[in-house]
């Protein structure tokens, strides 16, 4: 159980606080609500090329990183489709030293011509060293724009076109700041060795001051259902075959999000997952295999991909991939399946909530879909999952025409 | 309306690392168990380490084949069974393989610590290495084999091993695709019967701990016996190829792999804990000279890192970065610069002193929570040394001073004696 108190300032500024004595640091995470879906289509990956510019300094303090490491702090960032998410550890002693900065950053960026033109180039070398220069790497960049047509999903957190980047200017990255980066747009959790008090206090005393501002509405086009079976197929220079598949599903705070969740755990949660038995274990179709959903807050997907051993077809391994799925529910022993991925489950959270950082990143997404008391129940819904829940589901969900499927095909090189 | 004066708070002295001694005991049958009472939570790890990694090996991939395939059936268990109880039991493990040692960690909730204590030995003493799974795992380690060659910066850390420790010694050979053919059943069992013993094995206890740990360690492990067999020490010696520098090329490769360092001194003598402050500044955080001038300069890279490692027969130091094509020249170049302006130039008060308390904040993560103090504990534990390493290690953060630094850079940072790496 993660206790928390929550408060906001008049400014808008939502502030949860854990507080666990058995560290000597202090966890720190601020959350803006703004990701790649606020992105006009013709200037995608602002979002994620601003999370690089808020590290290079603010208007009152030149450079981030140098006062936190020289009070032995530690921070980090990333930015998703949904929201962009800022954190650092401190020694506690120093907590002060980090509400500073955060609030600074907060107040205003120092937004310089030279910085925004490194940061470029940065994030230019981070596309490429992710996206195009690994084997498959831009696999889900084809991806995206065959599941969605409208929603700004269909590019990832890193843009479009990487020429986005290459001609933003710094007029367009002062106005995004102004109208996404606010108090009464931000969560601010803490997590650690800190009281109540102590970060009420101190949150009134550095961001209090911070207007509110006025953030630009979020008009997101919702993206029509899809009635028809996408199917693309590429051929690359890689090693073997591989196979993508996804399929919609409901927005993160849908009825059957749960659901969906531990029936990707059924299929590839771990080494006893049921593809990965049936399919690499067994078969000996692919050398590996995976399923998960998206946890995007707008209607999002779930996604299969596999490697293919070689020589397999790659459309009679498909084939295979949806008589696993669709015959999941009939499987000898599912119940005990189900039982096992809930203690799996429950294991997970009790692991992952060891760490301060983890728990201040989670109870801030908490916030962030209105619920924070979601920290401490989703181990309860999860667990009230049935097998008749997941039959449904894959009725619904699991459909050639809520399908979009991209072979990516190996080349042999000359 | 707004009086605060926004300049930097007061910064408090990062306190003294307090670090808990673990409790050391010995099983009956004379394995050492380490146990370390730490955290809120009613959850374990531990971890059981072999000296059976590659450096054992008288085959490549024999020592993590071996290791891989011990989930992989039992004398009680086929493989399917063994995978499904362990998530069952909401048990995570990692089996792993190094340089020096083999072995697994295992997380777990201590209300089952039995279960997984019985699997576990299952899992390491009674592994029937199936030939059908044997042939099937090195399939697709080839297919994953093949994936990673694909990848510039895997080639390029493969080729600095080499290029570092020899053709000739496990530090240092590259597996090649023949290799994945050459390991049999017969040979996994063997490997197994030499190396995964109790005289060949430490158990590292972290977590709240279960009042029975003891005794149930005990129950499991305390009666397992071990032949005794001679083994004699492999007779390839550590020896770096005389080509300094290696390019291999890569076609279409948008990005070029730089790996630049050399074989050094390993945490047993007494100029690492220097070293290590030496190799921060140069490029061991976010705020270091490399970062700084590379990335946040120039541009030429999403990231570049430096790091020392300690190798229980040998020790390395290794620049590491992916930069676009057209900046490979120039980042080198700027290496080079970076390491002879360390040489040449004493460090100014400032810059000792963001490095000094970074590094202290570093070394409060390092042992906070039991997960961090087990692997803070192994990581002196398989040099065989104890916690007096960290306290050198406080010590020198606290009071190295610049010529310290001058005197370590020309020491280690010998231009002429690094190896340079370069792919695509």
């Amino acid at each position: 159980m993660i206790k928390y108190d929550r408060f906001s300032l008049d400014n808008g500024l939502r502030v949860l606080v854990h507080e666990d004595r058995s560290t000597p640091l202090v966890a720190i995470n601020i959350l803006y609500d703004v990701g790649s879906r606020d992105e006009d289509p013709g200037l995608t990956g602002l979002a994620h090329l601003f999370e690089h510019l808020m590290f290079g300094g603010s208007v009152n303090i030149p450079e981030y990183d140098l006062p936190l490491q020289m009070v032995g702090g530690e921070n980090n960032a990333f930015t998703n489709n949904d929201f962009t998410n800022y954190y650092l550890t401190i020694p506690s002693a120093n907590i002060e030293t980090g509400f500073w900065l955060e609030s600074d950053r907060m107040l205003e960026l120092d937004f310089s011509q030279k910085n925004l033109d490194t940061q470029k180039n940065v994030v230019i070398e981070e596309f490429n060293q992710r996206y195009l220069n690994q084997p498959y790497g831009d696999a889900i960049l084809k991806l995206r724009p065959m599941a969605y047509k409208v929603h700004p999903y269909r590019w990832p957190a890193i843009g479009m076109d990487i020429s986005h980047i290459e001609n933003v200017g710094l007029e367009q990255v002062k106005e995004f700041f102004f109208s996404h980066y606010a108090p009464n747009n931000a969560i601010l959790t803490l997590a650690g060795n800190v009281t109540s008090d102590i970060a009420f206090n101190l949150t009134n005393k550095w961001f209090g001051p911070i207007e509110k501002r006025r953030v630009s509405s979020r008009n997101i086009p919702a993206e029509p259902k899809q009635n028809e079976e996408r199917i693309l197929s590429i051929e690359k220079e890689v090693p073997s075959d591989a196979l993508y598949k996804v399929w919609h599903i409901g927005p993160r705070k849908s009825a059957d999000f749960y659901t969906l969740d531990l029936l990707t755990d059924l299929l590839a949660g771990g080494e006893s997952g049921i593809l990965y038995t049936e399919l690499v274990r067994d078969k000996k179709l692919f050398s590996e295999i995976n399923a998960y959903i998206t946890s995007d807050i707008d209607p999002g997907l779930i996604v299969v991909q596999g490697k293919l051993m070689n020589g397999i077809d790659i459309q009679s391994a498909e084939e295979c991939v949806n008589k696993v799925i669709l015959n999941l529910p009939q499987r000898k022993g599912i119940n005990e399946e189900i039982e096992k991925v809930k203690n799996k489950f429950e294991s997970s959270t009790v692991f992952s909530n060891t760490s301060i950082l983890n728990k201040a990143v989670s109870l801030a997404f908490c916030e962030l879909l209105e619920n924070p008391d979601l920290i401490n129940m989703e181990v309860d819904i999860y667990r009230r999952v049935n097998l008749e829940m997941v039959n449904e589901a894959i009725a619904k969900y699991f459909v050639p025409s809520n399908c979009s499927t991209l072979y990516y095909k190996s080349i042999r090189k000359i | 309306m707004n009086s605060l004066q926004r300049i930097q708070p007061k910064v408090f002295p990062i306190e003294k690392v307090n670090i808990p001694e673990a409790l050391s005991v010995t099983l009956n049958n004379g394995i050492p168990v380490h146990i370390i009472e730490s955290g809120t939570e009613e959850i374990m790890r531990i971890e059981f380490i072999f000296r059976a990694g590659q450096v054992s090996e008288y085959l490549p991939l024999l020592a993590s084949a071996t290791n891989m395939m011990l989930t992989e059936g039992s004398q009680n268990y086929t493989s399917e069974e063994l995978n499904r109880l362990l998530d069952f039991y909401g048990a995570f493990i990692n089996l792993s393989t190094e340089k020096d040692h083999a072995g697994f960690v295992i997380f777990f909730l201590n209300k089952h610590i039995e279960k997984i204590l019985e699997l576990s030995r299952e899992i390491l003493f009674r592994p029937v290495f199936p030939e059908e799974e044997l042939n099937s795992l090195m399939k697709k380690r080839l297919s994953w084999f093949n994936i990673n060659r694909e990848k510039v910066g895997n080639l390029a850390i493969d080729q600095f091993f080499e290029s570092l420790f020899g053709k000739h010694h496990p530090y240092g050979y590259q597996v090649e695709e023949k290799d994945f053919g050459g390991i049999t059943p017969a040979v996994l069992e063997d490997f197994h019967m030499k190396y995964y013993t109790p005289g060949n094995m430490t158990i590292i206890v972290s977590g709240k701990i279960h009042v029975l740990t003891t005794e149930l360690l005990n129950k499991y492990f305390g009666d397992i016996t071990s032949k005794n067999l001679y083994i004699e020490d492999s007779a390839n010696i550590l020896k770096g190829e005389k080509r300094k520098k290696v390019h291999l090329s890569k076609s279409g490769s948008l990005q070029s792999a730089i790996r630049i360092g050399s074989a050094t001194i390993n945490k047993r003598h007494p100029d690492y804990t220097g070293l290590k402050f030496l190799d921060t500044i140069l490029g061991g955080y976010f705020g270091s000279r490399l970062m700084k001038n590379i990335r946040e300069e120039k541009g030429y890279t999403y990231g570049i890192g430096s790091s020392v490692a300690s190798l229980y027969l040998s020790g390395y130091k290794v620049i590491s970065t992916e930069v676009g094509r057209k900046y490979r020249k120039k980042t080198i170049d700027e290496i080079y610069k970076e390491i002879y302006l360390l040489q040449t130039i004493p460090v100014e008060k400032n810059e000792m002193e963001v490095v000094r308390n970074y590094m202290s904040g570093e070394m409060v993560r390092m042992f906070d929570g039991p997960f961090a103090l087990a692997e803070s504990f192994k990581s002196v534990w398989e040099l065989g040394l104890g916690n007096e390493y960290y306290y050198r290690l406080a010590e020198k953060i606290r009071t190295i001073e610049p010529d310290e630094i001058i005197r370590l850079a020309k020491t280690y940072y010998n231009i002429d004696e690094l190896y340079e790496i370069t792919v695509g």
